[in-house]
Parts: C-alpha cells; structure tokens; sequence
C-alpha cells in the first residue's frame, strides 16, 4: 500500500509554542483514517497542520509525490485536499445547493456529474436543496458540510469531528456514509471524540497524547489493546 | 385630509425618499456584511456622484439618466482606488481604525469637491415641473424615474448576488469569511468587486438625491445617518432588509411633519436607529448582530 499522505515528524503549532511534538501519520488511497486521543492531545491540531493552518517548524508532509509543508490552504485545496471544520462549516444563508456550488467555485466545466454524486451520497438532501443551509438539523448540516467538501473531487478529506453533538443515529450515518465516500475512491482523514464507534469503523487508527504518536494500528487491534482501553474507552 | 392627500403629500415623497435613502443603504449594508465596517465615508461618496453627473451633464450636454451611468462607473473607479490607498492597509488592524479611517476619507471627499465645484447649491435642471396624475396618483416624471431606477438597480444586484458565480462568492464571505476561503474564493477579488458595486450604488444615491432635490457638498453627509438607520433596521448583511429600511425611514421621516416642525424631520432617522438598537438589534429581517 503505498501512501497518499504521509506526515513524518511533524512539529509545530500556531504561534510559538508547539502543540505538535512529532506527529507521524500515513494515509492509504482508499483508506479511512482516524485518530483519536484526550482533550489536548493535539488531534485537531495535526489535521490542521496538513491543510497549511498551523506554521510547522519541523517534519515533512508529503501528498501524492508532493511535499506540501508550507503551502497555502488554497493551494492544498487545489492539490487535491479538502478540509471540512468542526464548527461553522456551512454557508447557513446559503441554499443546500448554492453550498455544494461554492464548494465547486474552483471548479471549472460541467459539475453535473458532481452534483449527482453528492445528491446521491446524501439522498436526504435532494428533497432539501432549495432549503437555507442553517435551517437544517445538525446532521443533516454536516452532510451539507461533507457534500461541499466534495464537489471539488479531493483525493484526501480531512473530517475533524464531524460527530460532535449529533444523536447517535446521525453518528451512524455519518460513518456510513464516510464508508460510502471512501468507496467512491476517496482517503479520509477523520478526527474522532467517539473514540470506540470510530476505531470500530476505521480501517487504520492513530492514538495521539500530548502532541505525540502513542499507539498505532487497525481499528480492531486498538480497541483489543488494554492500555488503549484504559485511556479512553473508559475501561 | 382626503386619503388621495395624505398618499400624494406624504406617502408619495416619503416612498421616493425611502428608496433614495435604500439605494445608499445597501451599499452600507454590502460593506458592513462583507468588509465588517461601518462605512462612513458613503455619504460624501455620494456626493462625489451627485456632481460627477453633473460635471458630465455639463461637460458633454448629455441628458441625466445618461450621466448617470457614467457617474456610477466613475465613482466604482474612486471607491476601489479609496480601499487600494487607505483601507488596504489596515485589513488586519482592529477594525475601528478602518472606520476612522473612512471618517477622513469622508471629509477628503467632501473638500475635494467643494474645491472643484464650490459650496453653493445647484440643480440638474431648472424650472418647475408639473405632477402628471396617475388615477389620482400624482407623480412628477422625475419621480416616476427615480423609482424605476431604483427598482432596476435593486433587481439588477439581487439577480447579480444570486445567480451569478461572483454574487455568490459575495454572499459566501458575508455569511461564512473562513469556509469562502477555504473553498478557495479569493478575497481581494471579493473585495474589489464590493467596493465597485457600493461605488456605483453610491453615486446612484447621490444622483437621485440632487435629482430630486438639490446639489450641494453636504448633501451626502446628511445622507449618512437615514442610510445608517436604514441598513440596521433592515438587518446588517441583508439586501432587501436595506431596501425595506429603506422606505421605512423615507415614509417615516415624510410622516413626522404631522406631528412634529418640519426641522425636527432629520432627528426622526435617529430616533428609529435608537429604537431599532434598543429593541431589536438584529433588525426587521435578521441580519448580523454587530
């Protein structure tokens, strides 16, 4: 399997300090990804650090044959890196549709294939594409979210926490429906507080503590492993 | 009073003034949306408008609705140049220093054109033009115009902001600055095609204003605060809500003569800015809290 993203060493953080103190982590193409980790272990931090918001101050990113350390979210967007917030993550006077556009805007060309890939993916949302963004339920909100993240077709989707206060019906959906994604071709980077239904759903898993790879492997093996256990899953 | 008096005394005058008073409000309400400050300088932008139409009625002898394109491409051109020199600089300074900036900016203008145009008063055309009557409506031609221009111009920009691919990316940093640049909408383009829009807007105000009224330099300045009240009690960010704001105010300030001396017309946009801010911050149609 070779690696579609790799973070080797990463250092970093958003002013001086480091909140990264060597984080490396590989994504396959076709793969979910998820890393989990306390309060503060630098989990949204490190996903951060690939689409170019934190300054690094030492390691490599590389994607795709490219070393992307350094560049610009606009850039990485272009590349093939699309990037969906935990909160505020869509235009809520927006129609459902117009936020699938502008997720398009750097797309040029027919998007028609795009559209029906997102509608499909999100069937829900068909009936809803003329409703505001911010009239629907949060579930619903963060497929707008997901959806819009797609239309530019990235290779890598980076999720950070796209759980975070839903019912655990939509969670289920959610990971459904990430599985769906990945199936459709594309990597997923994905940032998890419901650490024991997203190890049960990952392919691989990264544990992270205090800004720092702790354990690593599939989803299955870290929920079997005791110390993994006793950290997070309460027991 | 007959109700044919009543509309024609101060509904009529109060719904041309309004959409005066909508056209500048927009502007105000684009800015504040998408550039996140309170545009002082507007007014006397506009003012700037109001005689570059007049210069190029005088200049080329064309008739007013033909200087008024002119004026509103004239004054997109000031606007964008404004921002390069003076409010570029201070995008990512606290944004307070951009609105005192602009307060310059405001005085600058208006010596400008009191250096080129001087201080007195003067009007598009002269003489006194009758009401024509529209089943009991009466209507001078040139307020017949005025509305017309600006229902065109509020349909014109409202179809700009929702179909077109530019609108949209107008909409998107106005709801959502963070998620329109991480889908890679550049906000310098974003901001340049504001400033021509409000620019334009601008100079449409002024002109309608001087139109209907009279030119003179501190005609813009006294426009700022019915446009400030206009745009927050339409609810800041919001087109339509500016538009409704508006005739609002205009209607209001046209009703207040009834009970109050005339003078005390101007003190009735100040005192639905209060109201507005007292009771309902957000305005009529729910726009940004600031």
């Amino acid at each position: 399997m070779s690696a579609l993203l790799s973070m080797q060493a990463v250092r970093g953080g958003y002013g001086d300090a480091d909140i990264l103190q060597g984080v490396s982590i590989t994504v396959a193409s076709r793969e979910i990804v998820v890393i989990v980790g306390p309060n503060g272990a630098g989990k949204s931090t490190a996903m951060k650090a690939v689409f170019g918001l934190l300054n690094v101050r030492g390691g490599k990113i590389l994607f795709d044959g490219d070393d992307i350390t350094g560049w610009v979210p606009n850039r990485i967007v272009k590349r093939g890196i699309c990037y969906v917030p935990q909160v505020d993550n869509v235009f809520r006077e927006m129609t459902v549709h117009e936020n699938f556009e502008m997720g398009a805007f750097l797309r040029k060309g027919e998007l028609g294939a795009a559209y029906d890939r997102v509608y499909a993916l999100f069937p829900d949302l068909k009936a809803k594409r003329k409703a505001l963004a911010g009239d629907l339920s949060g579930g619903q909100r963060q497929m707008v979210a997901m959806g819009r993240a797609l239309m530019l077709d990235p290779k890598l989707l980076l999720l950070d926490e796209p759980t975070a206060g839903l019912s655990p019906k939509y969670m289920e959906q959610i990971f459904t429906i990430t599985r769906d994604v990945r199936d459709s071709g594309v990597s997923i980077m994905l940032v998890e507080q419901h650490a024991k239904q997203a190890l049960a759903f990952c392919d691989r898993g990264y544990v992270l503590a205090t800004g720092a790879n702790r354990h690593e492997g599939s989803g299955a093996a870290l929920l079997a492993d005791r110390e993994v256990a006793q950290m997070f899953l309460g027991g | 009073m007959t109700l044919i008096d009543f509309i024609n005394f101060h509904i009529v005058p109060g719904v041309v003034l309004g959409s005066i008073y909508a056209v500048g409000a927009i502007g105000i309400t684009m800015v504040f949306g998408i550039l996140r400050f309170a545009h002082l300088a507007h007014g006397d932008l506009a003012t700037m408008g109001a005689f570059v139409a007049l210069s190029a009625i005088g200049l080329f002898g064309v008739s007013p609705w033909i200087a008024l394109p002119i004026a509103m491409i004239v004054c997109a051109a000031i606007a964008i140049g404004l921002d390069k020199t003076f409010y570029d600089y201070l995008r990512d300074r606290p944004k307070i220093l951009t609105v005192m900036a602009s307060l310059g900016v405001a005085l600058m203008l208006r010596s400008l054109v009191q250096v080129i145009w001087g201080v007195d008063s003067t009007t598009y055309q002269r003489g006194i033009v009758r009401p024509d009557d529209y089943f009991g409506i009466l209507l001078r031609d040139r307020e017949l115009y005025t509305l017309l221009a600006v229902a065109a111009i509020v349909i014109g920009l409202e179809t700009f902001l929702r179909k077109s691919k530019w609108g949209k990316a107008m909409r998107a940093m106005s709801d959502n600055p963070d998620l329109a640049r991480l889908s890679g909408v550049d906000n310098r383009h974003v901001t340049m095609l504001t400033w021509a829009i409000v620019g334009a807007l601008c100079a449409a105000a002024g002109f309608l204003l001087g139109l209907n009224n009279e030119l003179n330099s501190m005609m813009g300045w006294h426009l700022l605060l019915p446009m400030f009240a206009a745009a927050i009690l339409g609810g800041v960010g919001r087109v339509e809500g500016a538009l409704l704001g508006g005739l609002i105010v205009g209607i209001a300030e046209e009703l207040s003569v009834l009970i109050l001396p005339g003078q005390y017309k101007a003190a009735t946009a100040f005192v639905i800015l209060l109201l507005i801010l007292l009771v309902r911050p957000r305005g009529l149609l729910n726009g940004k809290v600031l």
